[in-house]
């Protein structure tokens, strides 16, 4: 089925250069990545398609690489029982310049929605949304809590975020025994701060 | 509800009764987030042009914890009872498709005696779940009987979970591989005597409540979702089925053992009003509860002795690659989205929630309708917020 998606979105639409992911070790489910200029014109070639009639958006959601952002749409046809996992891939950018991609919100509505959601989670700037801010976080929330690297706010309208008393002191082991284990900052998605007083652990350890 | 008045002074210059002449400076209502009727920290901000909705916008996120982000930092086997907190009305179902979708990657075997008490007590939390639908959409509209009735049917359901799984809600009970713990023949005893009384109950309470001339005048060609709407918004389950959409992946995309037995797919028909108002959403709510029953009587019939769970290693490692999979839940399609890196934790777990899908309903359902019919329309499509949030 793969290779007729793949080959339907190359005729159709120019440039799209979709390519299909095999998979890595024998399971799961392969993908289709495109070009990320081209994914509005992919996506409503194949919604309207005959063959496919991809006529339901089901989720829009960003992964964050070290190298890159994935963000993945899958959908499925109600019609014709498929379902379809198209991904591009953009630049990780930065908090000023967050990577941009087409919206589809004219394609399906329900994008409306999805699309926000992945801007709140992940960073990614949908441009020619009609209605485009945060959507599960505060509207002034800062930074995008599904990057890998991404650290909580110290302070949120003059409260903070985690104050010291509310602090569990396991949680706090958690985040340490994980950056122990796996080293890398960027690998580790616990948003902990660097190096809590362990001294102060300590003594309400031993209470 | 808080009120904040903008401009009213020509208030004594409406005209009632006309809609034409209708036409009064707005007012912005906000209706939650804590609402009763909203079912949980729900905030929907509305305008109103005396009482006529003319324009809603949900504000969600008061319940966000970030469920997955926590589960990139657990192991396969802890992100199971975090699933059970996105709907805790039904958490079986939201277990249940995590655990396939990690047993698919893993290619576990699933013993046949775990396959029955999975759907046994995936259909059982079904009929739990919408009778959480049926009490409080009934008490929305102003009856609050109904409630008391069927919240003791449920109480039997929750007290058979709790000698299951330990716990009344939250269960962490279906496990990868199978279930934690196996059923006993009284307790599928006691499954067998409830189905039965209840099938005869619950047609009383439909014609009390259903067929009841206030219910259905509340309900009927009110929130009306045309097909192309449903799927234009991506809208799934029974808001999908009531208007008149024959799809369930149960039948379509069948999983566990739901290829073998035999249940109808109940859509909305029209029978009060128009397909796809709120009678026919809630006409098939209460359809799909006779078909839970029948599902559950032919699992009854057919369960087999043997082990409750499959060999699964000791630390779950998932072989590096993605798989989305869902599965039909009481509130529509549950998709998850796994992307593993090899390791011992999901390098990404996404989570398709439907009830964030129907949230987005509610700016084209609202306009135009008298602010008690949107509570109405906010109860048929039976939200609950800690999916919506997750």
């Amino acid at each position: 089925m793969h290779n007729q998606i793949a080959e339907f979105i190359n005729k159709n639409v120019n440039g799209a250069n979709a390519i299909i992911n095999e998979l890595v070790a024998g399971v799961g489910d392969k993908s289709i990545t495109v070009e990320s200029s081209k994914i509005l014109e992919t996506c409503s070639a194949l919604k309207s398609s005959q063959e496919f009639d991809f006529n339901v958006l089901q989720v829009v959601s960003g992964t964050d690489y070290a190298d890159r952002i994935e963000v993945s749409y899958i959908m499925a046809s109600f019609s014709k029982n498929l379902e379809l996992i198209l991904k591009v891939k953009l630049p990780r950018g930065d908090k000023h310049n967050l990577p941009k991609l087409n919206s589809v919100v004219s394609v399906w509505n329900a994008a409306n929605f999805l699309e926000r959601e992945t801007y709140d989670m992940i960073g990614v700037e949908f441009v020619g949304h009609p209605d485009f801010r945060r959507i599960l976080c505060p509207y002034d929330w800062e930074g995008h809590p599904l990057r890998k690297d991404y650290v909580v706010q110290e302070k949120y309208l003059d409260m903070v975020v985690n104050p010291p008393e509310k602090n569990n002191t396991y949680d706090q082991m958690f985040g340490r025994n994980l950056k122990l284990e796996i080293g890398d900052p960027k690998k580790v998605s616990a948003s902990w701060k660097e190096d809590v007083e362990e001294t102060a652990d300590e003594a309400k350890d031993g209470e | 509800m808080s009120t904040h008045n903008e401009h009213n002074e020509n208030e004594d210059k409406i005209i009632l009764g006309d809609q034409e002449i209708l036409k009064s400076d707005l007012l912005t209502l906000n209706m939650g987030p804590q609402h009763p009727a909203t079912h949980g920290v729900l905030r929907v901000e509305i305008k109103t042009d005396s009482e006529i909705v003319v324009e809603a916008i949900p504000h969600l996120g008061y319940l966000h914890r970030c469920f997955e982000k926590h589960a990139e930092n657990l192991d396969y086997r802890g992100v199971i009872p975090f699933v059970d907190r996105m709907d805790y009305l039904a958490a079986m179902s939201m277990e249940w498709g995590y655990a396939l979708a990690v047993e698919k990657m893993l290619g576990t075997e699933v013993p046949k005696r775990a396959e029955y008490i999975r759907v046994i007590v995936a259909e059982l939390q079904r009929i739990a779940s919408h009778i959480v639908f049926f009490g409080t959409y009934a008490i929305d509209l102003g009856a609050f009987t109904p409630f008391l009735y069927v919240f003791q049917d449920r109480e039997e359901i929750l007290r058979l979970f709790e000698e299951l799984s330990g716990a009344r809600m939250l269960y962490n009970y279906i496990w990868i591989g199978g279930v934690w713990n196996d059923i006993t023949d009284d307790q599928l005893k006691r499954i067998k005597s409830f189905i039965d009384r209840y099938e005869e109950d619950l047609k009383k309470y439909h014609s009390l409540v259903g067929e009841n001339r206030i219910f259905s005048d509340r309900t009927a060609n009110v929130g009306i979702l045309s097909q192309e709407q449903a799927f234009d918004y991506g809208a799934t389950g029974p808001v999908l089925r009531g208007s008149g959409v024959k799809w369930d992946l149960r039948k379509n995309r069948s999983y566990g053992l739901y290829d073998k037995l035999d249940f109808d797919v109940p859509v909305g028909e029209g029978l009060k009003g128009t397909v796809g108002d709120c009678w026919d959403r809630y006409h098939v709510r209460v359809r799909e509860m006779f078909e839970s029953i029948k599902i559950i009587r032919q699992c009854l019939d057919g369960i087999e002795e043997g082990p409750f769970i499959g060999k699964v290693p000791k630390i779950i490692k998932v072989p590096a690659g993605e798989i989305y999979l869902r599965t039909e839940c009481p509130r529509g399609e549950l998709g998850y989205h796994l992307i593993s890196d090899g390791g011992k934790t999901p390098y990404r777990l996404k989570v398709k929630s439907s009830c964030f899908t129907h949230v987005s309903l509610l700016p084209i359902l609202a306009p135009g309708q008298m602010v008690a019919d949107l509570v109405a329309t906010i109860g048929s499509i039976d939200i609950v917020l800690g999916e919506v949030d997750r």
